[in-house]
């Protein structure tokens, strides 16, 4: 692959990042808050805007399918489902409201000087990297347990996606605009240079879109997760981790959308396409947050909190990164590009995140928040 | 935590949510009977901005009223009776 298309990967997963970075955080658009919240305090108002994040990328990405602007289709890494990737979803759910953020939320946090979302960044690189030491039989679970090779629900039933992609979408859609006739869909805010979330999971569709059509797959960071673990761990231990199947697994090999010949990349520690796409990503993120914080004149470091919130933080990153190996995949790849697709693989995440947020929310107001 | 006649401070900066949240509310139900008569009121100070969306959408379904302004380290978000 030519130098252009690495620097048109590189350009655009920080211009991504910068700006869902910036969003969050002025609308503090936590997708854990969007679970853990419906069953601590029965608050539905993330959820919603979830459900309009997922809604408008099922349109966009369908339609965007249909004139030829997204390839590969499906997106690259995304395999089929099975029993492994329902358990290690609620493993992720119970994670992410002991960590107090995701994936992406920690990022965002962490960017505006949380040091609580540092330990729990801490705790996703570990966990990630330590998923290498039990992946093969992990996988062989995976394996063991997968029904049916279809990645999307369209493939399994052999019919266009279009044909159940846009029926589903109209229903949501009716749906949401009934929420939006009772008001349900905003809430009054009084943050500095606040940005309704509504606007920020609209922004986050369109920058969806923009990273497949010009790198071929939605968002996603949590190999680079495991990357950076391993880079870290190879420092203390460089024979383990050469030892380690995982880290040898080149498991993304495609041909992006502007480039001629196939990129390859993995979990180790080397500098690849998962890092070309994956860092600039996690750095934006970082970066565009702290710009919000301070445009609004709160950046700080943020470090006043009792330990057993350090504590949760660590542990919940721990189960996040590791689950994140093992579904596998985060949330925000599942969540804003599998399921709008309908990946069966995704929608499998989606069911076993419920209840690990609901343990996790129950984990949280018995021993964490006293 | 700080008290005067009758104002509690819930002085919360650092935390994110949902602690500030939770912590608000177990302060209402402590106390939630003296807010409610007007005799006292909680003075939450936080710097997430979160809070200052979760604490006043929770609070007034509760039948409380709630006023948020800038405050030098965040927000200041003042739990009352409903007049």
């Amino acid at each position: 692959m030519g130098e252009s298309a690495y620097t048109l990967i590189i350009a655009t997963s920080a211009f991504v990042g910068l700006v869902a970075g910036f969003f969050m955080h002025r609308s503090d658009f936590c997708v854990t808050a969007m679970f853990r919240d419906v069953f601590l305090v029965r608050d539905f108002f993330l959820l919603r805007m979830l459900l309009l994040l997922i809604v408008a990328s099922m349109l966009l990405f369908e339609f965007s399918r249909l004139g030829g602007l997204l390839s590969p289709y499906p997106f690259p890494l995304l395999g089929p489902g099975s029993l492994a990737t329902l358990i290690a979803g609620a493993l992720f759910g119970v994670g992410m409201v002991l960590a107090g953020g995701c994936v992406v939320g920690t990022l965002y946090k962490l960017g505006a000087g949380s040091v609580v979302a540092l330990v729990a960044f801490a705790g996703l690189l570990t966990g990630s990297a330590l998923y290498a030491e039990w992946h093969p039989w992990w996988s062989d679970f995976a394996r063991a347990t997968t029904p049916h090779e279809a990645i999307t629900l369209p493939q399994l039933v052999g019919i266009e996606p279009v044909f159940l992609i846009l029926p589903l979408a109209v229903v949501g859609a009716v749906v949401l605009y009934r929420w939006q006739l009772r008001g349900l869909l905003v809430r009054k805010a009084y943050a500095r240079g606040h940005i309704a979330p509504w606007q920020t999971a609209l922004v986050l569709v369109v920058l969806g879109f923009v990273s497949w059509f010009l790198i071929g797959m939605p968002l996603g960071i949590t190999t680079s997760y495991a990357k950076i673990g391993a880079g870290i761990e190879s420092l203390f231990l460089p024979d383990r981790v050469q030892a380690l199947a995982y880290f040898q697994v080149q498991g993304l090999n495609y041909t992006p959308p502007f480039a001629d010949t196939p990129v390859q990349g993995g979990a180790g520690p080397q500098l690849d396409a998962v890092a070309a796409i994956q860092y600039p990503l996690i750095g934006g993120i970082v970066l565009g947050a702290a710009v919000s914080a301070v445009s609004v004149g709160e950046w700080r470091l943020r470090y006043r909190i009792p330990a057993r919130q350090y504590a949760s933080a660590l542990i919940g990153g721990l189960l996040v990164g590791a689950a994140a190996r093992m579904v596998p995949g985060c949330n925000i790849w599942h969540l804003w590009g599998g399921v709008p697709i309908l990946a069966i693989q995704s929608m499998l995440f989606l069911v076993g995140l419920v209840p690990g947020a609901w343990i996790g929310s129950r984990l949280l107001s018995r021993f964490v928040i006293r | 935590m700080m008290k005067s006649d009758n104002q509690i401070v819930l002085d919360i900066n650092g935390q994110i949510c949902p602690s500030c949240l939770l912590l608000t509310l177990k302060e209402l139900n402590r106390v939630g009977a003296a807010v409610r008569d007007g005799s006292t009121e909680i003075v939450v100070l936080t710097d997430d901005r979160q809070a200052t969306s979760t604490i006043p959408e929770a609070v007034d379904k509760m039948g409380y009223t709630t006023e948020v302004s800038g405050s030098p380290a965040g927000y200041r978000i003042r739990v009352f009776a409903r007049r």
